[in-house]
């Protein structure tokens, strides 16, 4: 068994009807795997304290927030720390808010620290973008870098995983000249997508070289490839970096539906990255594993993804059909397209244009990116 | 963008007496690629390092020492610039005549020096590729209005624009990159087509949706 962190104050974080980082899709799976019949008993994390915010981002930054939030300022003054934007509009209360989602991924490096537990999913966070005086791309404060920042601190050596869509800039910045923390993305190239870095030459600092490892994939790069890249990329890191905690952001924005990119992996692709991060966190990190959410703007999809990411942290075999209650509940969140099951159906979309090519450049961009690795792990 | 904008300052110099030796030790002390060679505060030159890896070869004819004086190997024929150029121009001097770098000289007085590598962190800057940003495509057609319709779009949109590049393409059309403050711009690009933009990135999904 493994422990799930979640509390009813991370519904707190919440930009708005027209915005899509929605505490909905929190709810939404929470009352499926209520509905599965899963067995939830979620642990309340304590809210994260101000020092906890100060441990990664700047001072000038932690009291523009909280001066924004309690209207004292002009929110024309938010706009050099990346408040008040489309992406991350000012909202009542979000200082609290995004307090609650950090406190849930510190507490859950706070069990492995203590050695209380081996696994933890904390059904939320994920705030990657997040930058040490800049809020950026949905994310306000940096729950990941707080906790990586805290299991540093107790003396691990911690490797970072970002399954999500987008490159992890946020955590790779804050931690890029640091030589106990590793950081590996998996994203679609910065070439075409937000936040547009997360490139191969992007190795780490002068004092953490080899400590940074971005795999930047094509445009509608599909299970294939990415499965591939995975393999060639993440296991050599990891055994040479020798990690004793692996912190997962398992945004589920990758998939192909998603509307925000251009990824094009399916509920399936999920479930197996799923499983082989569990089990490499137990051959590669001590067995010490905290996984958070993310990105993933696809509500039927992320439903789906996040209710497997469960049953495969906890052991649990997987149910085939989704509940007919959960599906009458949320249908005008869910749309038409949903279906009757939780895999996407196989094959989930005809096959795409130009998949040699696609598969030749990503197949380069990996065998660049260990040239380039392999003399910095010698 | 101006020269003064992204020139170095204060520049280290070597005067007309100072030796190749001492010029070989700020080179391998500072990572420096030029030197500007001063006589009572004018610049009569610049020695580079491949002026001086060059001259004291064994390929030069008459190879010089540590001991001689940085006059024997400096390039003579000195380009120089003033603060307020744009960056463009002088982007285009030292393209022309396949130089490394401009001083600076402002009143007679060297004042900074700017470099090819400065003029890459020029290219960066003026793309927008600095900041957290996506990258949006747009073919315009090429005539009065359109790109600030473009613009007015976005802008109505609180959508910040850290960059805009237009090239001329084929068809009278100019294909204008813009590097956009926002992680939402596929919808974004959606909307743009329904009000009769031709988005070239994103592109829209290939499968039905």
């Amino acid at each position: 068994m493994a422990t799930l962190i979640h509390c009813p104050e991370y519904a707190g974080y919440d930009f708005g009807p027209e915005h899509p980082f929605t505490p909905s899709r929190l709810g939404m799976v929470l009352d499926l795997l209520e509905s599965l019949g899963c067995p939830l008993a979620p642990v309340a994390p304590p809210v994260a304290t101000r020092e906890d915010i100060r441990s990664v981002h700047a001072e000038a930054f932690v009291a523009m927030v909280e001066a924004l939030d309690r209207g004292e300022v002009e929110r024309s003054k938010g706009e050099p720390f990346g408040l008040g934007t489309p992406d991350n509009p000012i909202f009542p209360g979000m200082d609290l808010a995004a307090r609650w989602l950090v406190g849930g991924t510190l507490h859950g490096a706070r069990l492995l620290m203590a050695g209380a537990e081996g696994r933890v999913l904390q059904l939320g966070g994920g705030l990657h973008h997040a930058q040490r005086a800049r809020a950026e791309g949905f994310c306000l404060y940096n729950d990941l870098a707080v906790a990586i920042q805290a299991l540093v601190d107790h003396g691990f050596r911690v490797a970072y995983l970002d399954i999500d869509l987008h490159h992890g800039d946020g955590v790779q910045n804050l931690f890029y000249d640091h030589p106990q923390v590793m950081t590996i993305s998996l994203h679609e190239s910065g070439h075409y997508l937000y936040p547009g870095t997360g490139h191969i030459q992007e190795t780490g600092g002068t004092l953490a070289p080899g400590t940074s490892v971005n795999v930047p994939l094509e445009p509608f790069t599909g299970a294939g490839d990415y499965l591939e890249a995975f393999e060639a990329v993440v296991p050599a890191a990891l055994a040479w970096f020798k990690p004793q905690a692996l912190v997962v952001q398992a945004g589920a924005d990758a998939h192909f539906s998603d509307p925000l990119g251009d990824l094009a992996l399916t509920t399936q692709t999920f479930e197996a990255l799923y499983r082989r991060i569990l089990a490499l966190a137990d051959s590669h990190a001590d067995g010490r594993l905290l996984l958070t959410l993310g990105g993933g703007y696809e509500a039927q999809v992320v439903a789906r993804a996040w209710a497997i990411l469960y049953h495969a942290v906890m052991d649990l075999p997987l149910p085939e059909a989704l509940p007919p209650g959960w599906l009458a509940r949320w249908k005008d969140t869910l749309g038409p397209e949903v279906g009757q099951v939780l895999h996407d159906p196989d094959p989930a979309f005809p096959p795409l244009a130009g998949h040699e090519a696609r598969t030749r450049r990503n197949r380069d961009i990996v065998a660049r990116l260990l040239d380039t690795l392999r003399p910095l792990w010698a | 963008m101006f020269v003064r904008d992204m020139m170095r300052s204060p520049v280290t110099t070597l005067s007309v007496g100072a030796t190749l030796g001492e010029a070989y030790a700020l080179f391998e002390a500072h990572g420096f690629r030029h030197l500007p060679v001063l006589d009572q505060g004018r610049v009569v030159g610049v020695l580079s390092d491949r002026d001086l890896r060059f001259a004291t070869s064994s390929f030069c004819l008459t190879p010089h020492t540590a001991g001689d004086p940085v006059t024997l190997a400096m390039s003579t024929h000195v380009l120089t610039a003033d603060p307020l150029d744009p960056v463009e121009d002088a982007a285009k001097i030292m393209r022309e005549h396949k130089i490394g770098c401009l001083p600076v000289v402002d009143g007679g007085e060297l004042v900074g020096i700017l470099t090819g590598m400065d003029l890459l962190d020029a290219l960066i800057s003026l793309t927008g590729v600095t900041k957290p940003t996506s990258r949006l495509e747009v073919a315009l057609t090429d005539k009065p209005g359109e790109l600030a319709r473009l613009t007015a779009y976005l802008a109505e949109r609180n959508v910040n624009i850290h960059s805009i590049l237009t090239a001329p393409a084929p068809d009278g059309l100019v294909h204008t990159v813009l590097r956009v403050g926002s992680n939402q711009i596929r919808p974004l690009a959606e909307a743009m087509r329904a009000a009769d933009f031709d988005v070239l990135w994103p592109l829209p999904k290939p499968w039905p949706h």
